[in-house]
């Protein structure tokens, strides 16, 4: 090949490397976010505030309204972005890696950015009323080497859902109350045939660490004991070959339980009249009213192993915010307008949530439908969001546990892997 | 001009470049340097092997498949015949609509319970219970590479297209009259000439094949693990999913990515003798 043959060659070449590149950081996307940096200076203009979304129908509708009030009454800015739960995640990170964080963020973790110091504790930022207004549960929850920094927007506690129809076709008079029991309830719901289900189990990587929470805590089991990780104790390896068992050896449940998310895929059975039963919250219980009507369903405690008191798993969603300077004091007048009950209440109701402060506790007790929820939230089992190493774990259980169900799946490997992973420090 | 190179090209490769020796934390801050921990974390991923697997069927399947099914196509398309027009507006639709759209469409079509798939094949008796395309292992892959294939053919398509348009009559009728079979026709003649726009079509379809990021995405999102991913799937999970949750390792990937193109490329021109074109 002559002089100009290679010339050419690495001209080409160079060409090649130039449009890989570009391509390859397309498809990357780090998407720098909008860069306009609160205010700066004594006291912040302007304050971006980052909500996950929880329905299409209300979540915009509520922040909308509250940012109007807030503007109203502060006259700083609110500048208000409402993500999606699958995007959320990775926007709020790729925010806090250019620099430029919101300066409130919702979310279901808190304890790495605390650990970041990224963030404001209470002491900082809530008022001395609103500190001593919620709910005891949610403050431990919060907190993270002794100072609070996740303030819960909302809560949730999840419960049995179990189709009367069904029920009462399959020849079954109580929701079980035992494990024995649960499977023999599965079994003869799944005898009807004709494509129902015993049990529609979401093992998916959207939310594996609810579901098999809920089963654990009613064996007996947790995921921290005495502050240590106990993720594969003997009753937790018992509690996931007990959910395998499920859909390999019972074949109670839909196809493929490891690769069936929560709202996409288990709660569409139960809507629509397929499932016996699942776990449910109030939203779908929201849904079912409005939407799904003919679905006739009741709401029972969750079975135990061996019929001892039901445990009741709930959630809790944060409103952490982030450390700027002059944004204090913006941001401590959002959070007295958000923790006012007919603002924090108003939006809970509206979503089909659970009350994370004591007044709103008081508020939702009239609520007959609630009861059966309001009764455990003073003493619900949550999951170990206070510890930073929890952020990880989380993230593998919900991208490893699925398959450890699959006929293939071998339970003890994946909750000792999920054990080094926590031991290592997430 | 430079300015658009500078932005488009540039800076985003300083930047994966820099992202991927920094130590970040899990909340995306940058911490301090990592060298190159990055790179050999990467390179000691314990699903990297079956990522790389995975990425090497999906490329070469979704790119054979797709150049043997267009070739048939443009032959098609090149004949005169009664609404060439309409067939070919027609045939660029699941090109030009949005690929997220596609593949969500398509985890419709794919449903186990409801999908218009299992449905349609039952009712004509070819199979007798559902099959779960996307649950299933063993059908994950092949559904996947069936879409990829629907979207990269009309491109593909109208590049052979252009190239079979390119080819002069004179030729055709050449040989003809030194009496070659349309078979023979086609082999000796159209297809030579038709090289160049065979290996366009070919070294561009790879490198967009293998950064096709929402077919698999959306296809495969609700698998756990990474059994079904690609370095670009692979790459997704790294930075924000999977407990691994490191930005600058899945940039340590990326850049890994764009040297894994560039060999596949040129291996791929030094195997059909590239240089060959080239009179010097």
């Amino acid at each position: 090949m002559g002089a100009r043959g290679k010339t050419r060659w690495f001209a080409r070449l160079a060409g090649a490397t130039a449009l890989a590149f570009g391509l390859a950081a397309c498809s990357g996307g780090t998407g720098a976010d909008d860069a306009d940096n609160s205010g700066g200076g004594d006291s912040a203009k302007e304050i971006k505030v980052v909500i996950a979304e929880y329905s299409k129908e209300h979540t915009a509708t509520f922040w909308n309204a509250f940012k109007k009030t807030y503007e109203d009454k502060t006259g700083v800015k609110l500048n208000l972005q409402i993500i999606s739960w699958n995007d959320i995640d990775q926007q709020a990170s790729t925010m806090v890696q250019n620099g430029n964080p919101p300066d409130i963020l919702n979310l279901n973790a808190y304890a790495s950015y605390a650990k970041d110091g990224l963030l404001y504790n209470s002491d900082e930022v809530l008022t001395d009323s609103v500190k001593s207004d919620l709910i005891d549960a949610f403050v431990k929850s919060g907190t993270y080497n002794g100072k609070m920094y996740g303030f819960p927007d909302l809560s949730s506690a999840r419960a049995l859902f179990y189709n009367k129809d069904l029920f009462a076709k399959a020849g079954i008079t109580a929701p079980p109350k035992t494990w024995d029991e649960f499977v023999a309830a599965a079994k003869k719901v799944q005898a009807l045939g004709n494509g129902t289900i015993g049990y529609a189990q979401p093992l998916g990587p959207e939310e594996a660490q609810a579901e098999y929470s809920i089963w654990m805590f009613n064996n007996g089991g947790d995921w921290k004991t005495d502050g240590k990780w106990t993720i594969n104790s003997a009753k937790n390896v018992e509690t996931l070959q007990f959910l395998r068992d499920l859909s390999v050896k019972e074949k109670v449940t839909q196809n493929n339980p490891g690769k069936t998310n929560r709202t996409d895929g288990a709660f569409p059975l139960f809507t629509s009249g397929k499932a016996g039963m699942i776990v449910g919250f109030g939203p779908l219980q929201g849904d079912l009213d409005s939407k799904y009507k003919n679905v006739k369903y009741g709401i029972a405690p969750m079975p135990t192993k061996d019929g001892g008191a039901p445990q009741t798993y709930g959630v809790t969603d944060y409103l952490m915010a982030f450390k700027k300077d002059g944004n204090q004091e913006a941001i401590k007048k959002f959070y007295e307008l958000y923790y006012s009950p007919d603002q924090v209440n108003t939006w809970i109701k509206s979503e089909g949530f659970l009350p994370v402060t004591k007044s709103g506790l008081e508020e939702f007790s009239s609520d007959a439908s609630l009861k059966v929820y309001l009764d455990t939230l003073p003493n619900i089992h949550l999951t170990p969001t206070d510890d930073p190493a929890w952020d990880k774990i989380k993230l593998a259980v919900q991208q490893n546990l699925g398959t450890a169900v699959s006929p293939s799946g071998d339970p003890k490997k994946v909750l000792d892997d999920l054990q080094k992973t926590a031991e290592a420090g997430g | 001009m430079l300015a658009l190179i500078f932005g488009v090209v540039i800076y985003p490769a300083i930047e994966l470049v820099r992202a991927s020796t920094g130590e970040y934390s899990i909340t995306g801050l940058r911490r301090g340097s990592a060298g190159t921990e990055n790179y050999t974390d990467v390179l000691q991923h314990p699903a990297l092997g079956t990522v790389l697997l995975n990425t090497l069927i999906w490329v070469s399947a979704v790119v054979a498949i797709t150049i043997l099914l267009s070739l048939g196509l443009a032959q098609f398309l090149s004949k005169e015949f009664f609404g060439r027009r309409m067939v070919r507006w027609a045939v660029l639709v699941p090109w030009a609509a949005s690929l997220v759209i596609t593949a969500r469409l398509f985890t419709l079509i794919y449903d186990y319970y409801h999908g218009i798939l299992n449905v349609f094949l039952m009712k004509l008796h070819v199979i007798d219970e559902p099959i779960d395309w996307l649950g299933d292992d063993s059908w994950t892959m092949p559904s996947m590479i069936a879409v990829g294939v629907l979207v990269s053919v009309p491109f593909t398509a109208y590049v052979l297209l252009a190239g079979l348009n390119a080819i002069p009559d004179e030729v055709h009728e050449a040989a003809r009259i030194d009496g070659a079979g349309p078979w023979q026709a086609y082999r000796r003649v159209t297809f030579p000439l038709l090289r160049p726009a065979l290996l366009v079509s070919a070294v561009l379809n790879m490198i967009y094949v293998f950064n096709s990021f929402p077919i698999i995405w959306t296809l495969n999102d609700r698998n756990p693990g990474y059994t079904h991913d690609t370095t670009i799937t692979f790459m997704y999970k790294l930075a924000f999913k999977s407990a691994d949750r490191d930005v600058g390792m899945s940039a340590a990937a990326g850049v890994f990515n764009v040297l894994l193109i560039l060999v596949a490329v040129v291996l791929y021109l030094r195997l059909v003798k590239w240089r060959e074109e080239d009179p010097t």
